[in-house]
């Protein structure tokens, strides 16, 4: 209590200094007049009087001093007036202090955005209670290399049954469902999940109840839950909402709960977020009954880990549980294929692609950041040199080395917090349209904003880079030798030999991290290049793709489409009507997953083939897609054997399949059209091979294909193809019109340009490229004023000297050429440095290079010339200006 | 301690604070340099010091709020400021002069058990 009182009596004395020192003068006056009376009283006349109150007083200057400290805070009081002296020499200098603050503030601003970034995305644990037992499922065919393969309901009862491993588990299952009810029917996603989905992430909902449980069922159940998003949008944030009947694909529901705005699915989606959640107990229609541990028709799923179970340990039960479960099922576990189940945290699965672009663009920014200090180290010396004499004057005067370190110091933390400040100010007013130039499939955006961490971290970052930048010239600067820097000072005002060497040595140390940072860029650059020379596969001008979902009711008799000849008479009837279009000149239609560059879950048809004896315990499985007559030729896919399908192959006719080049190369070793391909339970006949398509983004690897006739059998999803000339824009609304005139139930979704959707897959690397390549261009930029800032003053040192080399008769080139040495020398040097660097930095980057290795020799070879370039030009201003002068001018000065 | 020693006592750290609160409370309103006549007086010049080292004491006291200043006029009409012992700096001034008897009975117990 006592030392509170004392602390703020202290503080108070701190702010009212000027008061309290006025007080105390007058105090001592009153004081000194006393004792003069007393004195006087003694006999003595005025003037010894007043010596011997002095005397008797002692020293006034001492007791004020000490009075100071006991009412104050001396070290506060110090920084607060190093602060108000710093503030006056940065506004003494403007100039100064605005590059100063300009470029603190990018460098400093670049890491915070980006640390905002990774902090949401990487650092945050993920919004649930105990977010660390959260883990994601996968079925693995490691004896066949086959990763994420899906599983079968047996399968994740099983592991319900689990006790001793899983406190909760959950299918995960994103679709695409038709929503009606509205003024029309939208296309929306959904996911379907066990009745523990909710209680296992431990969340509630915001309006209503999540379903649980007590609501288990068979097949799916009545009880759906909305997301917040969902309610405002279609349902106008109804309060009432709750009870509300839906018709989702044909089958009603009932809403019983609305989700937090904040709450998100933690696992992939097919396009955007999940919108309606739905619960099924997988065992009734429309899924098969009774289930088989072989139909592994569940893309995966998710659960939550017994407390206090490690990772380790759960997977070494489940192990136990997959070797038990191979030997009682041996047929549906084929011993050779070896079967496992694989866990891994959800915050990986969910993060995990992103994490090496996020942490090599924050190592790119740390460097920018080292690149600043640097830059200001060497400004400060510059400065400092100006501010000889003050140092030297002040030491003279008593100041100790160790307070004019710290007088220095604070001025340079000063500067930096100001950059910071700046940079935090700018930040958060530009956060939407920052965020808008971020890539749109980055999981966790929605929760990136400032919080105590990234405040933190900005005020931390300040306060290290400005004690970075500035205790060097300040240990530098305060090394003073009074008597020689006063002398100098007065002579000339210039800086020692020994700063402009010091200078150098920053200088080179920018060039070499300019190196590093620019070879990052270069490749980057070099694998975007590569993958816009990539040949997709198709033409993508002037082609546009509208996707239509078909309703999947859960009793399959409501089922309009599930026959063959339905199917195909409403293709057939869509591709009709939408060839009149106007502008539109082709049309072509696919089935489930015919759509390039979408990212869909890759989940590949088991196939085998019959003349291969040993085919089938290899468990080979490809992609699948089933297309119409007309679509290699709208998409200027090239046929490279046999024949494209026909109008007549349907389910009445032969069953043939079309290869993709990577399937023929990686499987059919020069003799395909005509041979036979085992899958979904029959024989099908290759009649024809065609090139590959880039289906999973530009730089990913083609996979083996297999495409069946779009009339031969149902599927989910309509992709309708068209060649025209006219924009997306209006062609949503008329593709709508047709389809509604064929079936109002049927809703169309994703119309986009295939123009569009090859920028969407490529948005991710061309964000990191896009930063890489300002980042590079900003040490270039930085690298250069550093060395032009030390070339000009060497020149400026030596224009005697090379006034009296040219009086002596030494051509202009000679002149240039000796200016020219130590700026050579030093960007000679950095390059050096920074490619022996550069050599292990890149190294970190190899999962961001599309088709270039990190010892790219374009980018290793490039990056050191064009920056000895720009290097050498810094030097070439300043060493002309040597050539110009004019001898009698510089002998004179 | 020096040789002056004899004649002199230098003030114990810590001590200056009671001798300054003892005195108020026996004098009632004191200036900086009344305090320090007394001090002179009360010490028969046995404890002498420099008049302006009573000011950091002063001003701890005055945070601490156990004594309070006064700007008022001597009796013969020069200006001063009067500090006063206030109601906290009584109680604390009884716990301090229970601490320091006991802090002196320990030493002098000390001392005479030693010789």
């Amino acid at each position: 209590m006592r030392h509170v009182r004392r602390l703020f009596a202290k503080l108070t004395g701190l702010i009212l200094r000027g008061r309290a020192d006025h007080e105390l003068n007058r105090e001592v006056s009153a004081h000194l007049v006393l004792l003069e009376d007393e004195f006087q009283r003694r006999g003595m006349n005025r003037d010894q009087a007043r010596m011997e109150a002095r005397r008797a007083y002692g020293s006034v200057e001492q007791a004020k001093q000490l009075h100071r400290e006991e009412r104050s805070i001396l070290w506060l009081e110090q920084t607060f007036a190093d602060l108000r002296y710093a503030c006056r020499s940065l506004l003494k200098t403007p100039a100064f202090a605005a590059i100063a603050v300009l470029t603190l503030a990018l460098g400093i601003g670049a890491n915070i955005a980006i640390f905002t970034v990774v902090n949401a995305v990487l650092l945050r644990p993920l919004p649930f209670q105990h977010p660390e037992q959260l883990v994601r499922v996968f079925d693995d065919l490691n004896g066949v290399g086959a990763k994420d393969i899906g599983m079968s309901v047996p399968e994740i009862q099983d592991l319900r049954d689990r006790s001793d491993v899983f406190h909760a588990i959950s299918v995960i299952w994103p679709v695409s469902t038709a929503l009606s009810g509205g003024d029309h029917t939208e296309r929306i996603e959904m996911l379907a999940t066990g009745f523990d989905y909710f209680q296992m992430l431990g969340v509630q909902a915001a309006l209503g109840r999540v379903y649980g449980p007590r609501d288990a069922a068979p097949g799916f159940t009545e009880a759906v839950v909305i997301s917040d998003g969902l309610w405002k949008r279609q349902f106008g944030s109804d309060p009432h909402i709750l009870g509300r009947r839906i018709r989702v694909d044909e089958d009603g529901y009932t809403i019983v709960g609305v989700m937090p705005p904040d709450f998100r699915h933690p696992g992939q989606t097919l396009a955007g977020d999940v919108d309606l959640w739905a619960a099924a107990g997988f065992t009734a229609n429309p899924f098969p009954s009774p289930p088989a541990r072989a139909q592994r028709f569940l893309p995966g799923a998710i659960a939550r880990l017994q407390p206090g179970l490690t990772l380790k340990q759960a997977q070494q039960r489940l192990d136990a549980l997959t070797a038990h479960l191979t030997q009682t099922y041996p047929k549906e576990y084929l011993p050779a294929s070896r079967w496992s189940l694989r866990l891994e945290p959800v915050e990986q699965s969910l993060t995990g692609n992103v994490r090496p672009t996020l942490v090599v663009l924050m190592a790119a920014v740390g460097f920018v950041l080292l690149m600043v200090a640097v830059n200001m180290a060497s400004l400060l010396v510059a400065r400092s040199s100006a501010r000889m004499r003050e140092l030297a004057i002040r030491q003279a005067m008593g100041a100790s080395r160790g307070r004019l370190v710290r007088q220095l110091l604070t001025e340079s933390i000063l500067v930096s917090l100001i950059g910071g400040l700046a940079a935090m100010l700018v930040l958060a007013l530009a956060k939407e349209s920052l965020l808008a130039l971020m890539p749109p499939d980055l999981p966790r955006l929605a929760e990136v904003h400032f919080d105590a961490r990234v405040i933190g971290l900005a005020c931390l970052l300040s306060i290290v880079t400005g004690i970075l930048f500035g205790l060097t010239p300040a240990l530098h600067a305060s090394s003073t030798d009074p008597n020689r820097d006063l002398k100098e000072g007065t002579r000339s005002g210039t800086p020692s030999v020994r700063q402009n060497r010091f200078r150098g040595v920053l200088v080179a140390t920018e060039i070499a991290l300019s190196v590093v940072l620019l070879s990052g860029a270069g490749l980057l650059v070099h694998s975007f290049w590569n993958t816009l020379r990539v040949n997709p596969g198709f033409d993508s001008k002037g082609l546009m793709v509208a996707r239509i979902w078909i309703p999947f009711p859960n009793n399959p008799k409501m089922n309009r489409y599930l026959t063959a000849p339905s199917f195909a008479s409403l293709s057939r009837e869509l591709l009709r009507r939408v060839r009149t279009l106007p502008g539109i000149q082709e049309a072509a239609m696919g089935g489930n997953n015919s759509v390039p560059l979408v990212n869909y879950s890759r989940n590949g048809i088991a196939f085998s083939l019959p003349d291969q004896a040993d085919s089938i315990l290899k468990q080979r499985s490809a992609e699948f897609a089933s297309v119409s007559p007309e679509f290699f030729q709208v998409l200027r896919t090239p046929l490279l054997r046999g024949r494209f399908f026909s109008d007549m192959d349907t389910d009445k006719s032969k069953r043939v399949v079309i290869i993709n080049e990577a399937f023929a190369k990686q499987y059919m070793a020069g003799r395909d059209v005509g041979r036979r391909v085992n899958a979904l339970g029959s024989d099908w006949e290759i009649v024809g091979v065609v090139g590959d398509m880039r289906e999973d983004g530009l730089d990913a690897d083609v996979a083996p294909r297999i495409y069946s006739a779009l009339y031969r059998g149902p599927a989910n999803e309509i992709a309708i193809f068209l060649r025209g000339a006219s924009e997306a824009s209006g062609l949503k609304e008329a593709v709508t019109g047709v389809v509604q005139s064929v079936d109002p139930e049927l809703p169309v979704y994703g119309v986009r340009t295939m123009r569009e959707m090859m920028a969407t897959s490529l948005a991710r690397r061309r964000f990191s490229l896009s930063l890489m390549a300002v980042f590079g261009a900003l040490a270039l930029f930085l690298a250069s004023m550093g060395i032009y800032g030390v070339m000009a003053y060497a020149v400026s040192q030596r224009a005697q000297e090379f006034s009296i080399r040219m009086a002596l008769g030494a051509q202009p080139r000679d002149i240039l050429l000796i200016a020219l040495r130590p700026g050579a020398m030093l960007t000679l040097l950095g390059v050096g440095l920074g490619l022996i660097a550069a050599q292990g930095a890149t190294h970190l980057m190899t999962s961001l290079l599309f088709g270039v290795s990190p010892a790219d020799p374009i980018t290793l070879i490039g990056v050191p010339v064009a920056l000895a370039l720009v290097a050498l030009l810094a030097c070439w201003i300043p060493a002309r200006r040597a050539v110009r002068v004019a001898p009698v001018d510089a002998l004179r000065s | 301690m020096p040789s002056e020693g004899k004649s002199r006592i230098q003030v114990l750290q810590g001590t200056l604070d009671l001798i300054v609160l003892r005195t108020l409370a026996s004098l009632g309103p004191q200036h900086a340099y009344g305090i320090a006549a007394r001090l002179e007086q009360v010490s028969e010049d046995l404890l002498k010091l420099n008049q302006g080292t009573l000011y950091p004491a002063l001003v701890r006291l005055e945070q601490l709020g156990w004594i309070k200043g006064k700007w008022d006029k001597t009796e013969n009409g020069r200006e001063a400021k009067y500090y006063a012992i206030t109601k906290a700096g009584l109680k604390a001034l009884g716990e301090e002069t229970v601490r320091w008897r006991q802090m002196s009975g320990l030493v002098e117990k000390l001392l005479s058990e030693e010789s």
